[in-house]
């Protein structure tokens, strides 16, 4: 059913075409998806009040525009900038952070925090965080079945990250709380008073960081880890002050940790979904990290897209879009281009990922590429090693969603079948 | 020969290798790269980059 309209020349549609918050759509997205590239590539949602951008090539524009900002604080309906004297960690940690500073700051924050996440210094992390993935298959055994949510997806993602900036383990939980509280307060899909909530509930993580941050100030060497190199980072004399430290740690957050949940869970399905996959990788460890890129594009587990915010009254592709108004980067359906990606519900982890947007484009590209890298290889390797004739129980790991969660489509059920022999 | 990271997100450009399946031989210096490539990862201007020292 076509709800397209043009309305001073702007294409429109609404929910009946694509309802990001339906069960159908969770359960079932390719359908939506290819319609809206098909038909509507770039479309006002009247019931979302954003645009959305769905194809490959436009959601690769936009992310390269400096016309469309990631900066929350440019959305029309942002709340009032506060006074100086009333603005908390997080309200100084944002305005200080990547998605907020102008370009030129942007660039300057990158080349100070850089040092830290490069990938041979995230590929270091694999021996830091190698343990925490083994002792999670560990508590796992010697099972007939297992729950891949509860057992990897919902502990290995923290307790990377937490192991990363120098949480102990005993603050899992409050650690948790904080990366999801920082998610929330700038997602415009929830209401003002969630959001407010959502940033209210980071202000004890913050507090917690930012002594960790004095501490380290006080010693006479800040340290080799990754908050030491923050802390350390020197570019000509220009050094992070904590709110731009607490800034980074927002971001890797952000990239690391609640997003990195689905990445566990839609590996595994992906692979046990696709037996001769599966069995390739087995054979074919060197394309591990190709098979992961694949698997991210392929499972596409995005439910609410991206977002960017017009900076001024612009013309995209033929419609105009106003200074403030929202743009929905429709990346999950992007991944399934098939004018990018040839039959693009077929897994085929040896397909050349050139030009992919699995961890975004341009200058807002995201930070913890290579720590999501590290962390999922050394969760499929671990797999393969424990559960190399691992099946999905009845066929379908008896799959079940979070429906109402409020970014991915995220499967918080998903049972394996390992095929181990039975301790005895 | 010197190596460049992409300070948006840490690609490393080596000179020494080049990047031989997109055409760029082994031994291209990253001055040499023409002005309008862009980081092969994340697709950023060739003035993100810096040298690279390990």
């Amino acid at each position: 059913m076509s709800t397209a309209s043009a309305v001073a020349g702007r294409v429109e549609i609404n929910g009946l075409v694509f309802n990001p918050y339906s069960k159908d759509f969770i359960r079932d997205p390719d359908p939506a998806w290819q319609t809206l590239m098909r038909d509507y590539p770039i479309a006002w949602h009247k019931d979302l009040q954003m645009w959305l951008v769905n194809t490959h090539e436009l959601c690769d524009k936009v992310l390269k525009d400096n016309r469309f900002t990631p900066n929350f604080r440019a959305w029309e309906f942002a709340p009032p900038s506060k006074a100086e004297a009333d603005k908390n960690d997080f309200d100084l940690s944002f305005e200080k952070g990547f998605f907020a500073v102008t370009n030129k700051e942007h660039l300057r924050l990158r080349k100070l925090t850089m040092p830290a996440f490069a990938r041979p210094v995230m590929m270091k992390i694999d021996a830091k965080i190698h343990d925490l993935v083994e002792n999670c298959f560990n508590d796992i055994g010697n099972v007939q079945e297992f729950d891949v949510y509860e057992a990897l997806a919902s502990k290995i993602p923290v307790r990377s990250i937490a192991r990363m900036v120098g949480v102990p383990t005993d603050k899992e939980d409050f650690f948790h709380d904080f990366a999801v509280n920082i998610i929330k307060a700038t997602r415009i899909n929830l209401s003002a008073k969630e959001r407010e909530a959502s940033v209210q509930g980071t202000l004890p993580g913050f507090a917690y960081f930012k002594d960790l941050i004095h501490e380290r100030r006080a010693r006479e060497n800040p340290g080799e880890d990754f908050l030491g190199s923050l802390v350390g980072a020197n570019d000509n004399g220009e050094k992070l002050d904590d709110h731009e430290i607490l800034s980074v740690l927002f971001a890797l957050i952000t990239a690391g940790s609640d997003t990195a949940t689905d990445l566990h869970t839609f590996l595994i399905h992906g692979l046990l979904t696709n037996p001769d996959q599966f069995e390739l990788l087995k054979q074919k460890p060197e394309l591990m990290e190709n098979a992961l890129i694949e698997l991210l594009r392929y499972g596409s587990f995005g439910k609410m897209p991206f977002f960017r915010f017009a900076t001024d009254d612009t013309e995209f592709e033929g419609q105009f879009i106003k200074k403030g108004q929202a743009i929905g980067v429709n990346i999950s359906a992007a991944w399934h281009d098939p004018v990018k990606w040839p039959e693009p519900t077929k897994l085929d982890i040896t397909r050349r990922m050139d030009g992919n947007l699995v961890f975004g484009a341009g200058a807002h590209f995201c930070i913890g590429t290579y720590l999501v890298r590290v962390q999922g290889m050394l969760m499929l390797k671990e797999f393969i090693k424990r559960f190399p004739n691992a099946e999905l129980v009845n066929g379908t790991g008896d799959i079940d969603y979070e429906y109402t969660h409020h970014n991915a489509r995220r499967i918080n059920k998903l049972r394996v079948k390992t095929n181990v022999k039975a301790a005895h | 020969m010197q190596k460049w990271i992409c300070v948006i997100c840490g690609y490393i450009y080596d000179e020494a290798v080049g990047i031989p399946a997109a055409g760029i031989a082994a031994g291209t210096t990253f001055a040499d790269l023409p002005e309008e490539w862009t980081c092969p990862e994340c697709g950023s201007p060739k003035e993100s980059f810096e040298v690279y020292a390990e």
